[in-house]
């Protein structure tokens, strides 16, 4: 395969990975503050994203791919709220594990990422005009 | 006349083929920037592509056998020795590296285009008297 050809596939399929992973990021902020309905129950557990590069044997070309959305196993914080319908006894409300911060940095990260694959795009697209100015 | 058989175009068109997969790698690396465990990788260099020497057995020391594998000259993917950064997940993407070869490339890449281009014009003049 064409080299120049093959990057649009691996800059796009990084771009879709990276998409993936700013909805999950979305998934969590908007949850942040979801909580159970009754005294029992876990509220929004965050969720997580990993990457696997994918090969393509025939040509040799690797790109990303998604290879797990799993949940965050870490514990559950405590607020106390005795009126809420999901307190305890004690009047302590499970809330969710999501970390604005860590969403924020990983929001970053993945717009960076989005960002470096996009111009990976650009640059063989500008290098493709420059073979077929050639022909000019 | 092929004009690949001249060496000026056959040149040009070698340089601007390790480009074109040298800035395939690059996009793989940085497609998998976020990718833990990835290794960056590079393509062999462009000297060793021309000599005929590319995907031999390294000798990085005055003691080594260079052995009877003397490379094949087929443009080879191997890990970037110079990637100087490794991730907490074990990637050693860096992305500020990856874009400074990127632009190396495609720069790179404008100037083979250009002496091809150039190289044409001269077969033009000679044939035509007209520039």
């Amino acid at each position: 395969m064409d080299p120049l050809k093959s990057i649009l596939t691996i800059s796009a399929s990084g771009m879709l990975a990276q998409g993936e992973r700013l909805k999950v990021v979305s998934e969590n902020v908007a949850n942040a503050s979801s909580t159970a309905m009754t005294p029992g129950e876990d509220p929004y557990r965050r969720k997580t994203i990993t990457f696997e590069e994918l090969l393509d044997r025939d040509t040799g070309v690797s790109t990303v791919q998604v290879a797990s959305i799993d949940r965050d196993g870490s514990d559950f914080s405590l607020r106390y709220e005795p009126s809420h319908p999901a307190a305890d006894e004690t009047g302590f409300v499970k809330v969710s594990n999501v970390s604005t911060v860590m969403e924020m940095a990983n929001m970053r990260e993945a717009a960076r990422s989005y960002e470096a694959n996009m111009n990976m795009f650009e640059a063989a697209r500008k290098m493709r005009s420059q073979i077929l100015d050639l022909l000019k | 006349m092929r004009l690949s058989d001249m060496s000026f175009f056959n040149l040009a068109s070698r340089r601007m083929n390790w480009l074109g997969v040298r800035q395939q790698v690059v996009a793989q690396n940085i497609a998998n920037a976020n990718t833990p465990g990835y290794r960056a990788q590079d393509v062999s260099a462009f000297a060793d592509v021309l000599r005929g020497t590319s995907g031999a057995v390294m000798t990085t020391n005055t003691k080594h056998i260079s052995g009877l594998n003397k490379g094949s000259g087929d443009i080879s993917i191997q890990d970037d020795r110079d990637a100087y950064e490794t991730s907490l997940d074990g990637n050693t993407v860096a992305l500020e590296q990856q874009t400074i070869n990127s632009t190396e490339v495609t720069e790179n890449y404008r100037l083979a285009a250009q002496l091809y281009r150039k190289g044409h014009e001269m077969l033009t003049l000679a044939a035509t008297g007209i520039r």
